[in-house]
């Protein structure tokens, strides 16, 4: 029975959790760049990762190591891994997926806002006779079930009198479903950035977008912190947030507009499609970590929606979800109070911030 | 199966149905089903009570009155029925269409050496290819549509229907053969009296292993792409974090890999019935 | 038994001192490369004359050129010894506990009665039914894909290390009661001898699904390196030439896989009938 004892041993040693004396700080991000690169983009915690900016915080700390999961399957994915324990920080997990992981139980605290007002596309193939939402009904269309695309999806849908049962939507993540758009095998893809090149080069045509559209159709997301790793090391956390609120501070910044698309083309995709993207938009519109009654009034009502979509199948309480200590602390700091601006529930402007004063360096 | 064996104190492996051991005697029958029941009931009644106590977090394992839900109400609106029947319809699709291209197929490299040793090393090797490597290929080819679910059911049940029809009638033998010449019998009498009795238990075989290879094969192409089917059902319980429905969904998978299963023992015994020489 | 009647007549006609390689007992030899010849040079010919689109059908050459390239440039090495490491792992944890259960409920009626419908039910359950639930339990990292790995070993092993031990004769069970053998020497001496067929058989089948299992799981699980993951690449870019190059490789390892399992079977079988 050596044989078993082996086994025995190799499962122990692959399942358990390295033993070593060093402490991990495990961040997770529901997304991969173009064929499936370890980069994030369109948002802050993209940008942390490659300035390393979490790594800074511990720096002198050589005990301490900072590890990056990007997740192909995006949200889901994620919320397995937080499930299985795998995680301590979920950077940039969407509206959707973070509100169906607290839904089942999955202990996890709203840090920080990651990003908002995210832009749903609607891509076809170029000599597709679909010209509009209306249009898409009995068709065959990509969309990644069950990350913030579906939220935001079946909210444009209902305000055009259609559900998800009038289209036939085959789950697929972002780079299959590129490429099933592009060799015929869908009709259609709901998606983000990543068409916006696609479309320039004329492989595909986006036909709608929620870009200026009314601002609750955007896509949020998050920077969450699971229960557990906060109760046993809130210092790390302080510190993991306070490299965040620098990420955001840089990308938020319009003097550094240039520089956060070229970071974000690490993903493979173009800087300009990002410019494309962000076109007459401000990069604080969407690049902001404040949680205000925008964003609580948000979630809230995602939550809602998502209810009566059948999406969750019981209520979830956001109030008490939040935990905005660290954000605050990392603000006052960092002297960053009154950076960005606010916005009440209905998306007007609350108060204002420094950032609105900041311009690109080709203005 | 072997019956009345001695019942001493030393534990007696026989062949795993037979006789109950000494303790359950005394109800016979009933014991040896109680037996059986024991270990699943247990398991249920702990899956119950650990998670209306708490001891489990729902999303490792949700209470079994939701997975019933979740059964109720994809029954109910009609998504269950739909899913199940998209399913079948697949593989009975693909199974038919891979089942009778191996009967041909096995038939004639069966039958004709000069075929076989022509086709059946590319056809061997070709088979080592684990049937879902073809898939991200076939995909680039055809789709995602119902094509891609039937030509990757079709060839996974293909397989074995082809390997065990050409063993079943190669294996013919020789004696039988030389019957149907002396008593100049046509090819055709010959292939329906002699060739296909002969051949019959090895061509069974090759079904049966068929259907179960084109139900896994169903399984895995529904969970890759997929607009509907179980498959489908598991796949969305997966991305929205459900796992009642995932596990309803399974609970229909095993349902109908066992009333498959069933199918066939009925089928395999009727034939052994009528065969009777003859050990599988 | 096998050699064809050409060459049986062929070789009685001529004067027995002749050359081997003569056509006409070559032809038989020839005979499993012709249709794959033929069927490799219409391909480069119909790549190669535009008669098949490129983008479908790329030419021999350019898959061979890309196969060159991945294995010096691109790591496919790495690629295909992290599948394996995953396979192993998954193999033998799945397999070992396999046989150990397909042991035990042979040995013991009471534990086969108390566990065969679960067991029973466990298998009508189709094999990739589990990975929604693998990946939800474990995660989609290595832990997921070397448990469903594991998984898959699990069933063959089982089933076959069961009827193993079910099918040794009674004949013998009543020899070793004859000879007052302990249980324990029972099991050594003459049980597990008489399993090891049904052993080997189940350890075989039990590769065959573990290598299915490992390519499924990259491909439905987290990205990771290994040959799935190229697969997954080659079929998001459009990058035909890669697909053909793993199919290929699926192949080789397939084959490899088989004979291996093969020859162990056939060494301990001539150990047996020594």
């Amino acid at each position: 029975m050596k044989i078993l004892h082996l086994a025995a041993l190799a499962v122990g040693l692959t399942l358990a959790a390295p033993a070593s004396a060093e402490t991990l700080i495990r961040i997770g991000y529901p997304g991969t760049g173009l064929d499936d690169r370890p980069y994030g983009y369109s948002d802050y915690p993209a940008v942390a990762h490659v300035q390393k900016l979490v790594e800074a915080e511990f720096a002198d700390q050589p005990d301490i190591k900072v590890t990056w999961t990007f997740f192909r399957g995006a949200g889901p994915a994620l919320n397995e891994s937080l499930a299985a324990g795998q995680l301590d920080f979920a950077a940039g997990l969407g509206d959707l997926p973070s509100i169906v992981g607290r839904s089942r139980g999955l202990d996890t605290k709203f840090l920080a806002a990651a990003g908002t007002h995210d832009a749903l596309y609607l891509a076809v193939p170029p000599n597709s006779p679909i010209a509009s939402i209306d249009e898409l009904k009995g068709h065959k269309v990509a969309q990644f079930r069950g990350t913030n695309l579906q939220i935001a999806t079946d909210r444009v849908l209902e305000a055009h009198n259609l559900t998800e049962k009038d289209i036939r939507f085959v789950s697929l993540d972002s780079n299959a479903a590129t490429a099933a758009l592009v060799s015929g095998a869908v009709e259609a893809s709901f998606g983000g950035a990543e068409y916006i090149d696609l479309a320039k080069r004329g492989v595909i045509k986006i036909i709608y977008s929620t870009k200026n559209d009314d601002p609750t159709l955007g896509r949020n997301e998050g920077l969450f912190v699971t229960g557990a790793f906060e109760k046993a090391h809130p210092d790390y956390t302080a510190k993991v947030v306070h490299a965040f609120v620098k990420a955001a501070r840089f990308a938020s910044d319009e003097a550094n507009r240039d520089a956060v698309f070229e970071i974000w083309a690490k993903s493979g995709l173009p800087a300009e499609s990002f410019a494309a993207d962000f076109k007459d938009e401000r990069l604080a519109h969407r690049v902001t970590p404040v949680i205000d009654a925008f964003i609580i009034n948000r979630y809230k009502d995602q939550a809602n929606r998502a209810k009566a979509y059948g999406l969750l199948k019981k209520d979830v309480d956001i109030d008490s979800w939040f935990e905005t200590k660290y954000l605050q602390q990392a603000l006052v700091d960092l002297k960053l109070e009154h950076f960005w601006p606010t916005y009440d529930v209905d998306g007007k402007l609350f108060t204002h911030g420094d950032v609105e004063n900041t311009k690109a360096a080709s203005n | 199966m072997s019956s009345g064996q001695s019942t001493d104190v030393i534990e007696n492996p026989g062949r795993p149905s037979g006789v109950p051991c000494r303790f359950w005697r005394g109800f016979g029958r009933v014991g040896g089903l109680a037996q059986g029941l024991v270990v699943p009931a247990a398991l249920l009644i702990a899956w119950g009570f650990s998670a209306n106590l708490g001891w489990l977090p729902e999303q490792i394992l949700p209470p079994p009155s939701e997975v019933f839900g979740a059964l109720r109400e994809t029954m109910n609106d009609g998504t269950l029925l739909s899913s199940t029947l998209t399913s079948l319809r697949r593989v009975a699709e693909g199974f038919l269409a891979g089942a009778v291209l191996g009967l041909a197929f096995g038939f004639v490299t069966g039958a004709s050496r000069l075929a076989e040793s022509l086709v059946a090393p590319l056809f061997l090797t070709l088979s080592q290819v684990p049937t879902l490597g073809w898939i991200p290929i076939l995909i680039l080819f055809v789709g995602i549509d119902e094509s891609l679910k039937v030509l990757i059911i079709g060839w996974a049940a293909f397989i074995p229907v082809a390997l065990n029809t050409t063993q079943g009638v190669r294996d013919v033998p020789r004696a039988f053969l030389e019957l149907g010449r002396v008593l100049s019998l046509s090819r055709w009498s010959t292939l329906r009296s002699i060739i296909l009795p002969s051949a019959v238990p090895s061509i069974f075989t090759g079904l049966r292993e068929g259907l179960a290879n084109s139900w896994q094969t169903l399984v895995v192409v529904e969970l890759i792409a997929s607009f509907e089917g179980l498959g489908y059902l598991m796949a969305y319980g997966r991305q929205l974090f459900q796992l009642e429905l995932v596990l309803a969904a399974m609970i229909v998978v095993g349902l109908i890999g066992l009333s498959i299963n069933l199918l066939l023992s009925l089928i395999e015994s009727h034939l052994q019935r009528w065969n009777p020489g003859r050990q599988s | 038994m096998t050699s064809s009647v050409m060459g049986a007549s062929g070789a009685s006609t001529r004067a027995p001192v002749r050359s081997r390689f003569t056509p006409a007992s070559l032809t038989p030899r020839l005979r499993p490369v012709i249709v794959p010849i033929l069927g490799l040079a219409l391909w480069e010919i119909a790549a190669r004359t535009g008669l098949a689109d490129p983008r479908f059908l790329p030419t021999l050459e350019a898959i061979a050129v890309r196969g060159v390239k991945e294995f010096s440039e691109n790591g496919v090495t790495s690629d295909l010894a992290a599948s394996l490491a995953r396979d192993l792992l998954g193999f033998v944890a799945g397999a070992s506990i396999g046989v150990a259960l397909g042991l035990a409920l042979g040995f013991s009626r009471l534990l086969e009665r108390l566990l065969s419908p679960l067991l029973l039910a466990h298998r009508q359950i189709a094999l990739f039914a589990w990975v929604p639930l693998i990946s939800m339990w474990f995660g989609g990292g290595e832990a997921g894909k070397v448990v469903f790995i594991a998984l898959a070993a699990f069933q063959p092993a089982l089933t076959n290390t069961w009827q193993g031990v079910a099918g040794i004769p009674k004949i013998y069970r009543e020899l070793s009661r004859v000879l007052t053998f302990s249980g324990w020497d029972f099991a050594v001496v003459i049980a597990l001898p008489g399993a090891l067929p049904g052993i080997f058989t189940g350890l075989h089948a039990a590769l065959i699904y573990a290598w299915t299992a490992t390519v499924g799981a990259e491909l439905l699980l987290d990205i990771a390196p290994g040959i799935g993951g190229r697969m997954n690449e080659g079929q998001h870019l459009f990058h035909i030439d890669l697909l053909f190059l793993c199919v290929f490789l699926l192949g080789l390892l397939g084959v490899a896989f088989n004979l291996f399992a093969g020859a162990l079977e056939r060494r301990l079988m001539s150990w047996r009938h020594s």
